[in-house]
């Protein structure tokens, strides 16, 4: 049954596209088999605008990926994300019939359709729906109602919506590649899977995945997903805001970034300077650092105070026991902690994938923390589904298929 | 055995003595009582008795009490000359025991222009060095004025050790075109009040690179050609690059384009105890980028003991070479703009210490007039008035930036709260480095 247990989850990310091989087993560890990585073309603030150069990508990436892993890729699970994505909590309410009273697996399952029931612009279409807490005739906090007693069925449901074609061109992008799809997960539910454990979800704790095009962030509060979002700013932005200001070519903006970028400021020496050499096709030059500093800076504050406004009405922040996680491929940058230690005023840490083996130099990396997500959920998903727990219930409305 | 002035001694803290002459020279004294405590002491000397009792300076001198009747010398040198002749002793008094005489004056009105010559006779007799910081009039203030003003800088220029011109043409720059009458007049006041305030510093403190006199001498020496002032503070992260844009903004430096013509320049920074060398070195690197390869620079470095104080550049020079035999007829011929007109020799020789009076002040007064040019030098002039001038116009940055949004121009923009997100949020926050 060892085929069964792999699960290859994709992700097509604004700098990269990456693949991740992995085989789940019972007890719920995840072993790295293999990770794909192509540098991304054609994608922009984590959607796709060019559909050839994509799925081109997508087939890089995953034919890197069944080399390393030795797996061949039939299947995969696909993260998502974008500016369309958004969220809302809502509520669903059944009465349980008289003559029983017991809550059954059809109400409960009733419960969430009813609380799905609710006006969506035409073109949209829900990800998830994710289960916060249940009532019992009033009674709060329920975790598990199944087999209660009660004359009345109430229930919070986290919902995630997007646009349904825009989601549906992603899928297309990897169908190309005769690959079929299984289900879709959106980016920051995904990250969460490995970088918070069960304890910080009790917790709750603030979850910022800060990739190339896309910032994903989602809210963990009594174990439950309270709150998530989609910011379409991420390190590209910071490219293109160095790029700008410093008046140098894009390449250079993004090398200069990855080499000197920092965001701290007044740590720099007065005046100093950053020597540019020159590159096929570009003079050299002399930078400020405090400038670049200033200007990394500038972004990664603006974008975490956007952050904690996004949430700041649905999660008092100071519920946050956990703290921060900063995850994604842009929270490499120096001294983001402190940027964001400064707007959240609570304690930050830098975080990548856990409770995964494999090759450390993969799950270490956050870069990869959605990707490892995706096989992650893929894998809750698989192990919950016979039992209809009330986590991971995704829905198939998207592909239309199984 | 030869004996040397006293204030050439740096063992005992040189008495230093700043002169208000006149009324712009009692202004210039107010502000600068009012201002930061400086190791000196202020004398307002003025025929206009109104404008003494209202001055805040604690030793004040009334001149020709009996020849103007405390009403002032009324724009009439040769008033001012005769009320300075009756007060003499009272003058000769309040600089006794001086070892450093700053002379203020504005020049041009009545007090200041006669008395000016007198009073710096009376401090070179007691033995103190003399240092005039003058300005002349503005070009509207007519012409008459403008000529005693003349007058009387040649008079000062020719018994003062050194002296430092200002155009008030030039210092109304400071002020916004539209900004009102008084606003310009103390935009003016407060760079003179600097000017003379980063000088006593500058003489008076003790550093581990000093300036002293000699190299205030030696940059001041040349009797022609622009004064180039600017001097600039800041306490700030960038304190070191804040303070030398500052200095430079001077409107007498144009932006620091002037330093490039400087012969002599004196750089003097001084700061709290942290200040370090690497701040120093950028400072000097930047100067060094600017000025021209025959100029000359003169550092000082002092430190205060004050861990709040600020960083201070000060920038202190004049524009062309020390005065060149051959040059010197061609200076007076375009006396306006001499400096531009020609440019400063390959090598200017580096001055002697503790030069000798003669060699500092020109007592030659070459009139125009009198001595015509041949014409091949003046049309050499013309040329090389023509050569440089192109090299000074200067490309100006666009200060106006259109909205940029870079390699997000053609995709869908990401706007929160009515903010396009793409556009770089130091440009949004105007953050400019």
């Amino acid at each position: 049954m060892a085929r069964e247990d792999i699960h290859v989850g994709l992700e097509i990310g604004t700098s990269k596209v990456c693949a991740v091989v992995a085989e789940c087993r019972e007890d719920g560890e995840v072993r790295l088999l293999g990770v794909g990585e192509s540098p991304s073309r054609g994608v922009r603030k984590g959607e796709i605008i060019d559909f050839e150069n994509a799925s081109n990508c997508v087939r890089e990436a995953l034919s890197d990926a069944e080399e390393r892993s030795d797996v061949e890729i039939r299947d995969v699970w696909l993260s998502v994300t974008g500016s369309h994505i958004e969220s809302f909590n809502n509520r669903g309410s059944v009465t349980i019939p008289e003559d029983c009273g017991e809550i059954t697996e059809e109400e409960m399952q009733e419960v969430e359709l009813k609380a799905k029931e609710i006006s969506l612009p035409k073109e949209n279409i829900i990800l998830h729906s994710i289960i916060q807490h249940y009532y019992v005739d009033g009674q709060q906090g329920v975790l598990n109602p199944l087999g209660m007693l009660g004359g009345r069925l109430e229930a919070d449901f986290h919902i995630i919506h997007g646009v349904r074609t825009r989601i549906q061109n992603a899928i297309r992008c990897v169908k190309e590649c005769d690959i079929e799809v299984l289900d879709v997960v959106v980016n920051s539910l995904a990250s969460a899977q490995v970088v918070l454990d069960k304890h910080e979800k009790d917790a709750g704790a603030l979850v910022v995945d800060i990739g190339g095009g896309v910032t994903d962030y989602i809210v963990y509060l009594d174990g439950a997903v309270r709150h998530s979002g989609v910011l379409a700013v991420g390190g590209d932005h910071i490219t293109n805001d160095i790029s700008i200001g410093l008046r140098i070519p894009i390449t250079r903006a993004e090398k200069l970034k990855v080499e000197e970028g920092s965001a701290i400021l007044g740590k720099s020496l007065p005046g100093e300077k950053i020597v540019l050499k020159n590159d096929t096709g570009f003079s050299g030059k002399e930078v400020e650092r405090e400038m670049l500093n200033l200007i990394i800076h500038s972004r990664l504050k603006e974008l975490f105070e956007h952050v904690r406004k996004g949430f700041a009405g649905e999660v008092p922040e100071h519920l946050l026991g956990a703290g921060i996680m900063l995850t994604g491929g842009c929270s490499l940058i120096r001294g983001i902690r402190e940027v964001a230690e400064s707007v959240f005023d609570m304690p930050v840490q830098l975080t990548h994938a856990h409770d995964v083996s494999g090759p450390t130099s993969a799950f270490e990396n956050p870069r990869f923390s959605t990707c490892i997500g995706v096989a992650k959920y893929a894998q809750a998903v698989r192990s919950e589904m016979p039992q209809e727990s009330f986590f991971g219930k995704i829905f198939r409305k998207i592909t239309g298929k199984r | 055995m030869i004996t040397f002035p006293k204030y050439l001694d740096r063992t005992v803290q040189p008495v230093v003595r700043l002169v208000g002459l006149g009324n712009a020279g009692v202004n210039l004294a107010d502000r600068i009582t009012m201002g930061a405590p400086l190791p000196l002491q202020v004398v307002a000397v003025n025929s206009d008795q109104q404008s003494l009792s209202s001055s805040v300076a604690p030793a004040k001198v009334s001149l020709g009490p009996l020849t103007t009747r405390g009403l002032g010398a009324g724009g009439d040198p040769e008033i001012g000359f005769d009320a300075a002749k009756e007060s003499a002793v009272e003058i000769e008094d309040a600089l006794s025991g001086a070892d450093i005489v700053f002379l203020c004056a504005g020049l041009g009105g009545g007090t200041a222009s006669g008395a000016a010559g007198m009073v710096a006779d009376l401090a070179k007799e007691s033995g103190a060095l003399l240092i005039a910081v003058v300005t002349s009039p503005f070009a509207f203030e007519g012409r008459r004025r403008s000529a005693q003003a003349a007058t009387a800088l040649r008079e000062i220029q020719a018994r003062a050790d050194a002296v430092i011109h200002f155009e008030n043409d030039r210092m109304a720059e400071l002020a916004a075109p539209r900004a009102g009458v008084a606003e310009t007049f103390s935009a003016c006041d407060a760079l003179l009040g600097g000017c003379v305030a980063s000088l006593v510093r500058l003489v008076a403190a003790p550093g581990p690179l000093a300036v002293g006199l000699p190299d205030l001498l030696a940059v001041l020496r040349s009797p022609t050609g622009t004064c180039l002032f600017g001097t600039g503070a800041s306490k700030g992260d960038n304190r070191a690059h804040e303070a030398l844009e500052a200095a430079l903004k001077s409107p007498l430096l144009d932006s620091g384009a002037l330093l490039d013509q400087a012969g002599n320049l004196l750089v003097h920074i001084s700061g709290p105890p942290g200040l370090s060398f690497a701040e120093v070195g950028v400072i000097m690197q930047e100067i060094e980028r600017q000025a021209s390869t025959s100029t000359l620079l003169h550092l000082g470095v002092a430190t205060s003991a004050d861990p709040s104080s600020p960083v201070v550049v000060t920038l202190l020079g004049k524009t062309g070479a020390e005065c060149h035999p051959s040059a010197a007829p061609v200076d007076v011929i375009f006396s306006a703009r001499p400096a531009r007109a020609v440019p400063p020799p390959p090598s200017a020789p580096a001055p002697e210490a503790a030069p000798l009076q003669e060699e500092l002040v020109p007592t030659v007064e070459v009139p125009v007039a009198r001595q015509p040019l041949p014409e091949p030098v003046l049309q050499r002039a013309h040329k090389a008035a023509a050569k440089t001038a192109p090299e000074k116009i200067k490309q100006e940055t666009l200060q106006f930036e259109p909205v940029t949004r870079g390699r997000f121009e053609k995709i869908e923009p990401t706007i929160v709260g009515g903010e396009d997100l793409d556009v770089p949020t130091f440009l949004r926050l105007n953050k400019r480095g």
